[in-house]
């Protein structure tokens, strides 16, 4: 039928875009990071601390360590969260309470991150200040912010997972006498483990690629540190803050932290990957 | 500790998570209409042109320019990530060309959207010299959406089981003629409820606007190509450069807009997958 | 009869990909080429540096007002991504807050300075300090001073805010008041005016500098090397720390933009907008 080879030219045509469309982006990021990484060299950029754009230093090695301290500092708040949350919401949450957090998980999903980030910025950074005698900017309040952000993602995915496991799973546990505790921790935990740990790294790349929220409460300064006070900067940050302005070279090292960004992506997907398959074995 | 202590506790301990969480969320939503609504809800205001330098200004053209940003987009992304979608699940031979651009596309997911702001920017605004237009945006849009409505759509669409699809095809039905009249349909409130997430997104997204929209526009945009100002932008410009002595009243009110919005679209599309599931008679987990 | 192979005949999904998605990217590039035509008739794009945005709406504005029909459209981006777009002719009017760079100056633009915008040192408004030499400026910002004890002012550490590296208002700063030596490198970097006067003013210790018109209960103006900082001052020059806020044009620029700029120089709206304090001008 020439009908159906029609369509079936336009299905094509359509995965072509797609796939045209991601090729695109690709190639648009290491063309743009291509003059940071041969006149500015490979050492200047990615080995070193040294962020002076206007005397040629590149290094970006103290936001990748603000990216990676937010980043674990967001999950090591939102990851219990959301996965507390969402074994609260399978297991025992009365019906009404379970619909209202789910909902407003849903609603936290949609706020945007200008948003987050101007409360973080009037009500989160200040209150660090008082808290600490500091400027309330840094580490800690990024990790907040990230963390309120991962919620919804983590909470989500992990509702998924645990709604598709069978029920069987904890009938027979009940049925053998186990406490609900005892249900969670030796039944329903380990089978739904990798569906967790893919939300999780799911969670973890949200974090990772966060722009605007986290570069209103970091402070946006361009020193390495591992303090939890102190103004410092993420790979995103430092892209929002200086992107406008920025030509040349400084422009394409910061087309390189993209790069990075994005290379930190690939290798979490792969982790996921290799994590779920080994399950299908 | 015998075990039922510890189920005791553990039950505490999940209860304070449950509670914690909804204190989050309540915190969350009350600090933004606490300070939002009233200005939110007046007239001067969401239907109010804004000011450079007076106070007083409204947002009226960012919520026509975000909602007709939004509508735009999802115009571009949903029929070529459904499609692509059906071929990838339907049609092309599952390998490893199949793989690897489903792992192209999880990268990509969470690549920081100024990336893709300044993408736009290149290609749209400057090497296809539209400008600065609702459209650039729209696109560079549907491409930051690309990822997620697309594996979504897949997912839902290899959801469907695959008894349906032999019994179309028993019957005599075609290929193509099975996937429009028997998978689809099923898919189809998967799909519906995978647009809420991207829908929300592009409301709320601003680095990608800020290159490819406009900043500070005050009429409202009519054709594609008109230069606009969607709200989420607005409200970075807003609180960014505070030129006007009543930002904090603008920023908050366009966030409680923002969050209202959101909340309706949920709600809508909601609403619309089970309406849609009860239409063609699905039996569909909610 | 031969049955001709047609695309359609090909087995494998991945072949027919091979050939539809070169002509699909020809198709899009094509289209997308052959986009809408900038030269409507009446309007004229504007846009470039923040700073000078919401300037230039307010003349924008007006000049809406006193001509009807005309439209002008004022974005932001920020300078390098103005003059950029001025290059490649998208855009009409580039406004920067910066000089060309060497890079950027082809001799194809043509450079309207359209006020002077004078930079302010601030202060937390808990802070006691009035006056700071240039020594000492230099000093705290790189990192030399770092308790406020030092300047005359009681024992607390001090938080340097400054904008982004890139920032016209940075470069001069850096250029003028720290003779292009370090920031220290714990500064708090902010994107515009009204981040570093968020910042200075809800940081207690905290030292800064913004555009003169966006001080206010905020945060508190201190002299720099004993000179106040004014319209006056910067004008006529006993105050160092100042510079020029453009607008760049192509060499042939359409009537209707240099009517603008016209404008904009005019003394008519040149007084208006020192009315409104908001960055002081000087004549050019």
């Amino acid at each position: 039928m020439a009908r159906e080879r029609y369509i079936k030219l336009l299905l094509v045509a359509c995965a072509s875009l797609s796939f045209l469309a991601i090729l695109l982006i690709f190639i648009f990021i290491f063309k743009e990071s291509m003059p940071a990484i041969t006149k500015a060299g490979f050492g200047n950029l990615f080995l070193s601390t040294q962020w002076n754009p206007d005397q040629g230093h590149y290094g970006m090695l103290a936001f990748l360590n603000g990216t990676i301290l937010t980043t674990l500092g967001g999950l090591i708040i939102g990851a219990p969260l959301g996965i507390g949350t969402a074994i609260f919401l399978d297991q025992m949450a009365p019906k009404k309470m379970g619909t209202l957090i789910r909902r407003g998980v849903e609603l936290l999903a949609g706020i945007p991150s200008v948003v987050i980030g101007w409360f973080g910025l009037t009500i989160l950074v200040p209150f660090v200040a008082r808290l600490t005698n500091s400027s309330g900017y840094g580490i800690a309040a990024a990790s907040i912010v990230l963390a309120v952000m991962v919620l919804p993602t983590i909470t989500a995915l992990t509702t998924e997972t645990l709604r598709s496991l069978p029920p069987e799973l904890r009938e027979a546990s009940l049925a053998m006498g186990a406490t609900r505790w005892q249900s969670i921790r030796s039944v329903l935990l380990p089978a739904a483990r990798e569906g967790i740990l893919v939300a999780v790294i799911l969670g973890m790349g949200r974090a990772m690629g966060e722009t605007m929220a986290v570069q209103m409460v970091i402070g946006n300064s361009r020193q390495l540190t591992f303090s939890l006070t102190k103004g410092t900067g993420t790979l995103t940050s430092r892209m929002v803050t200086d992107m406008g302005e920025a030509t040349g070279v400084f422009r394409s090292a910061l087309f390189a932290q993209a790069l990075v960004l994005l290379v930190l992506a690939m290798l979490l997907i792969i982790v996921i990957r290799v994590v779920t398959r080994k399950r299908k074995a | 500790m015998d075990a039922r202590k510890r189920d005791r506790i553990a039950t505490i301990v999940f209860w304070g998570i449950g509670l914690v969480t909804l204190g989050i969320l309540a915190f969350i939503i009350i600090e933004i209409f606490g300070r939002g609504l009233i200005t939110a809800l007046s007239p001067s205001f969401f239907s109010g042109k804004p000011e450079a330098k007076q106070v007083g200004g409204g947002i009226g053209p960012m919520i026509v320019s975000s909602l007709y940003l939004a509508a735009l987009s999802m115009l571009i992304a949903l029929p070529v990530s459904i499609g692509a979608a059906i071929h990838m699940a339907e049609y092309a031979r599952e390998g490893r060309f199949n793989n690897f651009i489903r792992f192209c596309l999880d990268s990509l997911a969470t690549l920081p959207s100024i990336v893709f702001g300044i993408f736009g920017l290149t290609l749209f605004v400057i090497t296809f010299r539209w400008s600065y237009c609702l459209l650039a945006g729209a696109f560079t849009l549907a491409l930051l959406n690309l990822p997620i409505l697309l594996r979504g759509a897949e997912e839902s669409i290899k959801l469907v089981p695959q008894t349906y699809r032999e019994a179309s095809m028993s019957l005599g039905a075609s290929r193509w003629t099975t996937i429009k009249r028997v998978v689809l349909p099923s898919a189809m409130p998967g799909i519906i409820t995978g647009t809420v997430l991207p829908v929300g997104r592009i409301m709320g997204e601003s680095a990608v606007v800020i290159f490819t929209t406009g900043l500070f526009i005050r009429t409202i945009p009519l054709s594609p190509f008109d230069p606009a100002a969607p709200l989420a932008g607005y409200i970075w410009y807003a609180q960014t450069e505070a030129t006007v002595l009543d930002y904090r009243k603008i920023v908050n009110g366009g966030a409680a807009i923002l969050l209202i919005l959101v909340f309706l679209i949920n709600f809508a599309a909601r609403r619309f997958a089970r309406f849609y599931a009860k239409r063609k008679q699905l039996e569909v987990k909610f | 009869m031969k049955r001709t192979r047609t695309l359609f005949d090909l087995r494998s999904s991945a072949s027919r990909l091979k050939i539809i998605f070169p002509l699909v990217t020809l198709l899009v590039f094509s289209v997308g080429l052959a986009g809408c035509s900038l030269q409507r008739s009446g309007v004229i794009r504007v846009a470039g540096s923040t700073t000078v945005l919401p300037l230039a709406q307010e003349g924008a504005d007006c000049f809406m007002d006193m001509r009807n029909g005309t439209n002008i459209l004022v974005q932001g981006g920020g300078s390098s991504v103005g003059i950029s777009q001025l290059k490649e002719r998208i855009i009409d009017i580039a406004m920067s807050s910066r000089e060309l760079t060497a890079d950027e100056n082809d001799g194809n633009i043509i450079d309207n300075r359209i006020a002077l915008d004078v930079i302010a040192l601030v202060v937390n408004p808990g802070l006691k300090i009035e006056n700071l030499s240039k020594q000492e400026v230099k000093d705290i910002l790189t990192g030399n001073i770092r308790n406020w004890s030092e300047v005359g002012g009681e024992d607390a550490a001090i938080v340097v805010v400054v904008r982004d590296s890139a920032s016209g208002t940075r470069q001069m700063f850096d250029q003028i008041a720290l003779d292009k030596e370090q920031t220290i490198s714990s500064a708090i970097e902010c994107n515009s005016n009204g981040i570093v006067r968020e910042t200075v003013g809800s940081t207690p210790d905290s030292i800064g500098y913004v555009s003169l018109g966006y001080v206010n209960s905020l945060i508190r103006a201190i002299s720099y090397d004993g000179v106040v900082p004014s319209e006056q001052s910067g004008k006529d020059g006993s105050y160092p720390l100042s510079r020029y806020l453009h607008m760049f044009t192509g060499l042939n620029p359409k009537q209707m933009a240099q009517d603008f700029i016209a404008y904009v120089l005019s003394p008519d709206f040149q007084s208006q907008v020192v009315a409104q304090d908001y960055i002081p001008i000087s004549e050019n």
